[in-house]
C-alpha cells in the first residue's frame, strides 16, 4: 500500500496557491480535466464536471437543465477546490438546478420544500403529532438512570440556546433524538426547541430555490426574536 | 451550513444581535469548561473519522474556516485509538450522499459514488466510523449495508460523546 505523507495531504491547494482566484466565470476554463479527475462520479451515467462547464460555455444550458446531471452531483466541492482557474462549478450546478421546472425536480427535494413552506417541516407533520413524538421519546429518557426528570423545553422565552431538529430524527430515527438532549442535560444548558417551524434542514439549498431558502432561514431569525433567545445552535 | 450561509446573505445583522454556535463549538466548550465529562475508557476499538464536505472544505470556502481540528480535538478527549481516512480534511472524498442526492431516485449512482468511501473505511481497519453530519450518517450506513460491512458501526460525533458521558 502506498504510504502518503500526512502533511502533504493535509496542506490545501489554497495554502499553496494563495493568489489563485476563488470564483471566476466558466469562460476561463482550460479544459484541463482536473475537476473530472477529482470527482468521484466522473464517468457514471455520463457525468463529468469538465463537460458540464463546457456545456455552459457552448450555450447548451437548456440541455444541462433538462438532464439528470445536476442532480447526480453531491455539491461536495472537490472539483472546484482543485480547479486551477477557480471556476465555481458547484454554483453552476446549483444554478442549473434552480432553473428546472419545479414539477420536474426529481425525488423528494422539492416536495420537502413545498411541505416545509406549508407546514413548517419537511414531513408535513402536524404540531400535535410532533409534540407527541418528542414527549414520548423524552419520557423514555426521563426513566433512564442519570437523566431523571428530563424534559424537552418547548418555546422557552429567554433561553440561552435554540435547538432545531433534522426531520429524519422526528420521522424514522427517533433513537437519535436523545444524544444532544443527554449532553444538554448534563451540561445544564438552558435550551429550547420551537413547537412550530422546527425544521432544521434547508432543502432550498439543494433545489436551487433561494426564495424558499430565505423563508426557512427567516423562520430561525423569527424564533430568536420572538422567544428572545441569546444563541443559535446551527442546525447543520 | 445552509442556515449560516443564508444568515450571512440575507440577515447579516443577525450576528450583531445573537450568538451562533456550530456543533463543534458546543462540544469543545462543554468539554473544555468541564460542564460535561467523558469516560475515555469506555471505548476500546478503533474509530475512523470522516470529514463532511460541508463542515470542512465548503465551510473553508464560504466562511474562511474549515472545521478540521475541532472534531479531532473532541475525538482525542473521547477515544485512545482513532484514525483518519486518507485523503482527509480539505482533500477528503464526499460520502456520496451530499447535495440532496439522498432525496433523488438515483440510488445506483449514489452507491457507486460511495465506493471510494468504502475503500477508505476498509483500509482504516476501524470498527466504527464517526462523523458529524446527518446526510453522511444515512449514506455511510446504507453503503456499509450494501457492501456487506454491517459489522462496522456508524455514530454521530455527539452520539459518541453522549454515550460516554460521566453520570454521577
Ligand atoms: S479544473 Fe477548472 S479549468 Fe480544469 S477543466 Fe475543470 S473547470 Fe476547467
Ligand atoms: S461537487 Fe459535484 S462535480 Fe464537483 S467533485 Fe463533487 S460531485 Fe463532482
Amino acid at each position: 500500500m502506498l504510504n502518503f505523507q500526512e502533511n502533504k495531504l493535509t496542506q490545501t491547494i489554497k495554502d499553496k496557491a494563495p493568489l489563485r482566484p476563488i470564483e471566476s466565470i466558466p469562460d476561463l476554463c482550460l479544459s484541463c480535466g482536473t475537476c473530472s479527475a477529482g470527482c468521484p462520479i466522473t464517468g457514471i451515467s455520463g457525468f463529468d464536471p469538465r463537460k458540464i462547464v463546457r456545456m455552459v460555455l457552448e450555450g447548451s444550458d437548456q440541455e444541462l437543465i433538462d438532464s439528470p446531471l445536476p442532480w447526480l452531483c453531491t455539491m461536495c466541492g472537490k472539483c472546484e477546490h482543485a480547479c486551477p482557474m477557480g471556476i465555481n462549478i458547484v454554483n453552476i450546478i446549483r444554478t442549473a438546478r434552480g432553473m428546472v421546472d419545479r414539477d420536474k425536480v426529481p425525488g423528494m427535494i422539492h416536495k420537502g420544500v413545498e411541505l416545509d413552506l406549508e407546514t413548517g417541516n419537511n414531513l408535513g407533520l402536524p404540531a400535535e403529532d410532533f409534540k407527541f413524538i418528542i414527549e414520548d421519546v423524552a419520557g423514555e429518557l426521563a426513566e433512564t438512570p442519570g437523566f431523571e426528570d428530563f424534559q424537552v423545553p418547548f418555546d422557552k422565552q429567554g433561553a440561552n440556546l435554540l435547538h432545531t431538529l433534522h426531520n429524519k430524527l422526528v420521522n424514522t430515527q427517533n433513537e437519535d433524538l436523545v444524544h444532544w438532549w443527554k449532553i444538554f442535560y448534563k451540561a445544564k444548558e438552558d435550551w429550547t426547541i420551537p413547537s412550530v417551524n422546527w425544521e432544521g434542514v434547508n432543502w432550498g439549498l439543494f433545489s436551487g430555490d433561494d426564495d424558499a431558502m430565505k423563508v426557512f432561514v427567516g423562520r430561525i431569525v423569527d424564533h430568536m426574536e420572538r422567544l428572545e433567545i441569546k444563541n443559535l445552535m446551527y442546525p447543520e | 451550513m445552509a442556515t449560516r450561509f443564508g444568515l450571512q446573505k440575507w440577515f447579516p445583522d443577525f450576528f450583531d444581535r445573537f450568538g451562533a454556535f456550530t456543533v463543534f463549538d458546543l462540544l469543545v466548550d462543554y468539554i473544555k469548561s468541564g460542564r460535561i465529562q467523558v469516560d475515555k475508557t469506555k471505548i476500546t476499538g478503533r474509530i475512523a473519522y470522516h470529514d463532511p464536505c460541508n463542515y470542512g472544505r465548503k465551510s473553508e470556502e464560504l466562511f474562511g474556516h474549515g472545521f478540521f481540528d475541532e472534531p479531532r480535538w473532541v475525538l482525542d478527549q473521547c477515544v485512545s485509538d482513532w484514525v483518519d481516512l486518507n485523503p482527509n480534511r480539505a482533500n477528503q472524498y464526499c460520502c456520496g450522499g451530499g447535495g440532496g442526492t439522498l432525496l433523488t431516485p438515483y440510488k445506483n449512482e449514489r452507491l457507486t459514488y460511495g465506493l471510494k468511501k468504502i475503500q477508505q473505511i476498509r483500509r482504516s481497519g476501524a470498527g466504527m466510523i464517526v462523523l458529524p453530519c446527518h446526510s453522511c450518517h444515512s449514506q455511510i450506513r446504507t453503503l456499509l449495508a450494501e457492501n456487506g460491512m454491517t459489522e462496522i458501526a456508524v455514530k454521530y460525533l455527539w452520539e459518541l460523546v453522549a454515550d460516554i458521558l460521566v453520570i454521577d
